[in-house]
Formats: structure tokens, C-alpha cells, sequence
């Protein structure tokens, strides 16, 4: 499977913030569906579609993303030639003083050296699982500046909502962020395709007038000087806006179409390994509607949840309508009820911790309750 | 010399283990799955990268090529290394004449000059047939101690077993005075693990000298330990303590894939300063959806479980479908039990479909033409890779499914 594309994915978005979820980590770090970061679903795209040079533009704190992109190898971009590039932002003694590092002198240099036709940029905070193959070649027959893949969320899951307003041969003409009245339901799915070419005018022409702020949402505000279009997609596709859509978007893969169209389309997701031993299941508990990961030893009670990798959840314990990640361990006696918890956290016996569905109650990394 | 190294491993991974039937028709005994989601292998492999040994010779012979892909670049296991590494090392043709591995000592015999390129002081020798964690660093440490020619891991079994095994009696300082092979009477309970260290130039004398004699069969445990105890060599019995279980058979790969559900402390897969590494699945966490119950199994990614699974271990992929029982079962990577069915006691290979209300296992009395009581036993029924169970089909225990014809069992087979 040849494709002329390369892939560039941004690991931070300005507007969104996941509160705890991202005070430990870039947007894209964020552990999402039992053994995954959200970064993986649009690595795992890319890769499927033969893409073999992914640059991540990380912008702050992506200890965590390094850790897990490690040299690429889980989605086998460790390769001689390209492979994976994390482009932090590019620090040196003029702006080491300054607030907006110079993000793009390393991009710049990334776009220039490897030498494809096409680029599919991509906010990581949304998530399907597809080839891109099908959109970059109808970008190229479509003969179009730049394409912008939307579906019709409209306003549904919050915003930041890109909302695109398209005449009658899918040419953008209007593009509105978060708008009072949309003009349309064609919401951005924050990926665009364009020419390699074209993307380096369009930095530099950026980094002359000092505009160091890169992202989709700049590229589509250029629809009056160049021709973009949209393309449909058609598919299950999840939004991460902030912490009740990171809730919804997770409870929804308990559905079983959008299980199905996420993880058994046949194309693989892939994601770091862990090598954790099978999980546990003891003489006492009960489960329903969860999805489990390994290492887990469960003895107690779960119902409607999301669990991660070395989840402990002790005897007499109830977990319903909840995420826990990473090696938490849940005591004895502990009800939990729409509760986030993310990683290391231990919650002590008896704790009893209650949230709503639109205010799932979050539990920052390593905290013991 | 740069690539000097103190110690490498060799491991013995020929071995075809004739006695679990289908499941190494088409694989050779270390790739034997196990535990929901290693091989056999894995647990010695991971010995090795755990204790600091970061070269490994994978002798093969036997149905090699399922191993040779799981192993490939020893990534899994941190072997894929610069300066050693994993190396699969099948038996080859040389100058004048080629030859078949004819016996475990042979094996190494012929690997001669791929271990002097390490040019190592020792060699640990291993076999790919036992579940334990073991730190061999330590082994080598009492092996320098105690100034040995040759260290032999021992473990106590039951006296009552000790005929099994190779036995090692030893005097008060473990040194070993004398070695029986599957004594009728034996007079102490200390079974050879068959983890060997040797110092290199000892052994590769004593491998030479073996080749010359037309009598010997070419096997440690029958012709080198012997020969060098009668030589007054100095041989030292290593005690191990801990959790070590032979799989070769159809009922103790069963018990000790259940000892992870009964006893789960005494292997302890979960312990991190010692993880079994394994080539894990690109699959999403398992699912367990409304009614289904899950009661003291192990389950893997990828799982999708809408029925009962009672006491099981399930390797990933599996599915269990509404009103499908399976109990005491072990469920290898892409099963699926179809609605209605009821497993007791069995263990199904990759990918096999068992259909709609099949009844298969220990509670269904009588005989068909898979019964196999020679390998099977205690009701245990086993079913090849690729199967197509036909729907409501009744199949007895301790059998032996595999495809012969489409009958009133076995509706199809197929490749996975």
C-alpha cells in the first residue's frame, strides 16, 4: 500500500483542556478505552494507510508522550528512513526567555527533508479508526488547496466546534468557530490534507509575520485566499473536548457499534505494550457491561465501566459508570459512581465517591482518597 | 577479542512433546501456548533477560517455523541487542556431511563454533518444557562459589514421584555423588530441573570426546553428567525453590494452566521486578457484556464474553457467546464457543469454532472415534486449531479432536 503522504499530528490543542486528565500531560497522552492514548487511534490510522513518516508537534509537558512514542516501534515507525519525529518546540538562546518558543524552525526543517507530496495534518483529539488512503486521493483529483475531512456533529459534543459553511461543490466558504448560529452541521473533523509544498509556503509565510501559533483552525481561516474543501466522513468518529465528552466518548464504546467500528473493522489499533499477565477474575464478582484490560485482578462489583491496565478492585467494592486507569487499587468497600480516576490512585475502604453524568467527579494521578 | 561474554545460554527448543497430541502437531513443544497469553518459551526466555543474559541460542528442529516467528528479532524479551541477541540456530548442512540434532548434548555439540564466537567462560543450558521463574544469575554465582565444573538446578519433589525424574544424590556440601535416571527406588527427591551451567572449555571437551563414542546417545542427562561424575569431576546440585511444573502431557499442562486461577501466589505472573514477557496481540481491552458472569478464570485482551465462564483461562480474542457454559476450560487465541454450548474440561486450539449447543467434556459420558485415553485423561478433551465443531454435536471426554473427515463431529477445518 504506497502513499505519497506524510503524517503530522499536534499533540496539544490551545482551546482544549481536560482539567486533571491533562495537567500531567500533553492532550494527545490522555489514556483513553482500557489500554490506549488517544494519540494512537490517529497513529494507528496513518500507519494503516502506509503512511511512514509521523512528525508529533508537541508543545508542553510531553514527558508522558515520549515515554510512550518511545522510538515508534509499537507502530513500527522505529524504520531506517523516516519513521517517527517528535518535534518539541525548538529552543534556543534567543527565545529561551521567551513564552512562545519557535515551534516551527523544527517542523520546517522535518517537512523539508522528507519528501513527500502530500501532508494529512491532525488534531489528536478526535477519534476514528479508518484508512486515509480514499481522502488523499480525492484531494488530489479534486485539485483543491487544501481538503478538510468534517462529519455532521454540528454543535453536538461541545466545543470547540469548527463549524464549515460549503457551497454546492464542497468549496468552504465560511468558517466559524463555536458560533451562536451555525451556518451548517459540517463540523471540522480537525484533518486536513494538503501539499507538502504548500504547507511549507504557508509556515513561512506565517513565521515572517511572527505568527508562531500553528494549528488546523489557521490553516481552514485561509479559505478566502485558497480553495478548501471538504470531504465527508462517514463513520463512528468520537470528539475529546473536555471532561464530560472524554466521559461520553469513553461510555459510548460499551455500545456495540461503535466497539465494533472502532476496535473489530479490521484494522488494528496499536498502542504501547505492557506485558501484564492475564487479568483476574475471583469467586465473588460481578460484572456487566465493562471492558477490562490485563493485569486486573477483580473480585468486587463493576457495572457500565471503563477499566485500564492493573486495575485492582478489591472485594464488597462497587464501581459503576466509571474510568479507572492505570494500577489504581480499589478497597475493600469503596462505591464509586461516575468517577474518572486516573493513574496510581488508591482509594481507601469504605470511600464512597458519587458524580453526574455531566460532572463525572475526577481524581488527579497518583492522589489516595 | 571484543564480543567476549562471561555466560550465554543455549536452549533447547527441538523437543517435538509427542504426548499432547494436536497441540504440537504443527508447533514444537516450547510454542505451546499457555497461561492466557505466553508459549512455553517465554518463561525461560524471560529468566534469561531478567538475570542479565543477553544471548540466547534457540536450538530448534522440531515444526520450527511457528517458533521462529514468534521469537524473530527477540524484541519482546529486550534480545534484540547489538552485541548478542536471540539467535535461532537449526541444524545445517556442513562441508562434508549434515546432520540432524541426534541428541540434546549433539545439539550443542554442533553449535560449537557458534559459542565460541562469544568466547564464553560458561554456558547455561536450558530446555523449553518447564513453567518456573528462575534467576539464573544466582545459579552462576554458587557455580563460581563453589568452583564446579558443572552446576545442575535441583528441586524436591514428592519421593513418590522421584522415579520420574532424573535424581541427584548429593553429600552434605550439594556436591553430586551420583545420578539416576528414572530410578525404580529412589534414594533421594532432588530432580534435575535440566538447567545446566558448564564451564565452556570443560564441556566442549567432554561434548568432543562424547561425539567420538558410537555408543552414546549424545544426552546430558543419559551420557555427559554420568561420564563426568565418573570422572570425579566437580559437580554441584543448585537448590531451587519455587514454583516449577514440567508441561509435557495434556493433564499437567492443564493443572498448571489452572494452577494460575487456584494458586496464583506461587508463580505469581504479576510480580513486576520479574515480568514473563511475551509477543502481546494488537487487541483491545475484553468485554464483558450484561449477564455474562466471569468467576475465577483469567481472561485476555480482545476477549468478548456474553456467556458463563467458570474457572477458565482464556487467551485473547475468545469469544463466549449468550447461554454458551464453559468451565474448567482453557480457550486458546480466536475461539469462539457459540451459543448454547457447554465445554467442561477442554482445551480448544486457535481459532476453533464450537458450535451452537455443542456438548463437549468431562460430564458427557461414552466413547467416539477421537476417545484417546492414552493421552488424555481425567476427561480432559482437546480440539486442533481450526476446527468447525458441527452445531448440537456431543463429544465425550478425554478425546482427541482433530480433522480426519467431515463426520458427525467435525463439520470443516480450516486454515488460521
Amino acid at each position: 500500500m504506497f502513499i505519497n503522504a506524510m503524517g503530522l499530528i499536534l499533540a496539544d490543542h490551545k482551546r482544549i483542556q481536560l482539567g486533571e486528565l491533562s495537567r500531567p500531560r500533553a492532550l494527545a497522552a490522555i489514556p483513553f478505552a482500557g489500554r490506549y492514548r488517544i494519540i494512537d487511534f490517529m497513529l494507528s490510522n496513518m500507519v494503516n494507510s502506509g503512511i511512514t513518516c509521523v512528525g508529533v508537534i508537541a508543545q508542553q509537558k510531553y514527558k508522558s508522550l515520549m515515554d510512550h512514542l518511545g522510538t515508534g516501534s509499537s507502530w513500527d515507525l522505529d524504520r531506517k528512513n523516516q519513521g517517527l519525529s517528535l518535534l518539541p518546540p525548538y529552543i534556543n538562546s534567543l527565545n529561551l526567555e521567551s513564552s512562545d518558543n519557535d515551534n516551527l524552525s523544527g517542523s520546517l526543517d522535518f517537512f523539508r527533508a522528507n519528501r513527500f507530496r502530500y501532508v494529512v495534518i491532525a488534531n489528536s483529539n478526535v477519534i476514528f479508526n479508518a484508512t486515509l488512503n480514499d481522502y488523499v486521493s480525492r484531494h488530489e483529483e479534486s485539485g483543491a488547496d487544501i481538503s478538510v475531512l468534517y462529519n455532521r456533529d454540528g454543535l453536538k459534543s461541545g466545543p470547540p466546534a469548527v463549524i464549515l459553511g460549503m457551497d454546492r461543490k464542497g468549496s468552504v466558504k465560511d468558517v466559524m468557530i463555536n458560533p451562536q448560529k451555525p451556518v451548517s452541521n459540517r463540523r471540522s473533523a480537525g484533518v486536513v490534507i494538503l501539499s507538502r509544498e504548500l504547507l511549507i509556503d504557508l509556515l513561512n509565510d506565517n513565521a515572517s509575520r511572527g505568527d508562531n501559533d500553528f494549528s488546523v483552525e489557521s490553516l481552514l481561516r485561509r479559505y478566502m485566499e485558497l480553495r478548501i474543501c471538504g470531504i465527508e466522513y462517514k463513520g463512528t468518529l468520537l470528539r475529546i473536548n473536555d471532561i464530560p465528552t472524554y466521559f461520553s466518548s469513553t461510555m459510548s464504546l460499551l455500545e456495540e457499534k461503535t466497539r465494533r467500528e472502532l476496535f473489530w473493522a479490521g484494522l488494528p489499533v496499536y498502542t504501547k505494550v505492557k506485558d501484564e499477565a492475564p487479568a483476574l477474575y475471583g469467586p465473588q464478582n460481578q460484572v456487566s457491561n465493562s471492558f477490562i484490560s490485563d493485569g486486573c485482578v477483580i473480585n468486587g462489583t463493576l457495572a457500565d465501566s471503563m477499566v485500564f491496565r492493573g486495575v485492582t478492585v478489591s472485594a464488597h467494592a462497587k464501581v459503576t459508570n466509571s474510568i479507572v486507569m492505570q494500577d489504581v487499587y480499589i478497597s475493600e468497600g469503596v462505591e464509586l459512581d461516575h468517577v474518572i480516576l486516573d493513574k496510581n490512585c488508591v482509594i481507601r475502604p469504605g470511600i464512597k465517591l458519587v458524580g453526574q453524568k455531566d460532572f463525572p467527579v475526577v481524581i488527579g494521578k497518583g492522589a489516595i482518597v | 577479542m571484543t564480543n567476549k561474554k562471561k555466560i550465554i545460554a543455549m536452549l533447547l527448543a527441538g523437543g517435538q512433546g509427542s504426548r499432547l497430541g494436536v497441540l504440537t502437531k504443527t508447533r514444537a513443544k516450547p510454542a505451546v501456548p499457555y497461561g492466557g497469553k505466553y508459549k512455553i518459551i517465554d518463561f525461560p526466555l524471560s529468566n534469561c533477560t531478567n538475570s542479565g543474559i543477553d544471548t540466547v541460542g534457540v536450538l530448534t528442529q522440531y515444526q520450527p517455523l511457528e517458533l521462529n516467528s514468534y521469537i524473530s528479532t527477540g524484541a519482546p524479551w529486550d534480545l534484540d541487542s547489538n552485541t548478542g541477541g536471540v539467535f535461532i540456530l537449526p541444524p545445517y548442512l556442513k562441508a562434508e556431511r549434515g546432520e540432524w540434532y541426534s541428541g540434546t548434548a549433539n545439539a550443542i555439540y554442533q553449535n560449537s563454533f557458534f559459542i565460541d564466537k562469544f568466547d564464553p567462560d560458561y554456558v547455561l543450558v536450558l530446555s523449553g518444557d518447564h513453567i518456573y521463574k528462575m534467576d539464573y544469575n544466582a545459579m552462576l554465582k554458587f557455580h563460581i562459589k563453589t568452583e564446579a565444573s558443572a552446576t545442575i538446578a535441583v528441586i524436591e519433589v514428592p519421593i513418590e514421584d522421584a522415579s520420574r525424574f532424573g535424581i541427584m544424590n548429593t553429600d552434605k556440601q550439594s556436591r553430586i555423588v551420583d545420578f539416576e535416571e528414572k530410578p525404580a527406588k529412589p534414594r533421594s527427591n532432588l530432580a534435575s530441573m535440566g538447567v545446566y551451567i558448564f564451564n565452556w572449555p570443560v564441556l566442549r571437551a567432554e561434548l568432543s570426546c562424547d561425539e567420538e563414542d558410537p555408543n552414546s546417545d549424545h544426552d546430558f542427562g543419559k551420557n555427559i553428567i554420568p561420564k563426568m561424575l565418573s570422572a570425579d569431576m566437580r559437580l554441584m546440585a543448585y537448590r531451587f525453590t519455587g514454583y516449577w511444573k514440567d508441561v509435557g502431557t495434556i493433564g499437567s499442562l492443564w493443572e498448571a494452566n489452572m494452577d494460575l486461577l487456584d494458586r496464583p501466589e506461587e508463580i505469581n505472573l504479576r510480580d513486576r521486578n520479574w515480568r514473563i514477557y511475551s509477543r502481546n496481540p494488537i487487541k483491545p481491552a475484553h468485554y464483558i457484556a450484561d449477564n455474562a458472569r466471569v468467576v475465577n478464570s483469567a481472561l485476555t485482551d480482545g476477549c468478548n464474553v456474553c456467556g458463563h465462564v467458570e474457572h477458565s483461562m482464556l487467551f485473547n480474542s475468545v469469544t463466549v457467546e449468550k447461554g454458551a457454559v464453559v468451565r474448567d476450560s482453557i480457550l486458546m487465541p480466536g475461539v469462539r464457543v457459540e451459543a448454547g454450548a457447554r465445554l467442561n474440561k477442554c482445551i480448544v486450539s486457535f481459532g476453533t469454532i464450537i458450535g451452537k449447543h455443542v456438548r463437549a467434556g468431562a460430564d458427557v459420558e461414552g466413547e467416539c472415534r477421537y476417545s484417546n485415553t492414552r493421552l488424555c485423561q481425567d476427561g480432559i478433551t482437546v480440539f486442533e486449531r481450526g476446527l468447525k465443531i458441527r452445531d448440537g454435536a456431543v463429544v465425550p471426554g478425554n478425546c482427541m479432536v482433530e480433522f480426519l473427515e467431515p463426520d458427525e463431529i467435525v463439520e470443516a477445518h480450516f486454515r488460521v
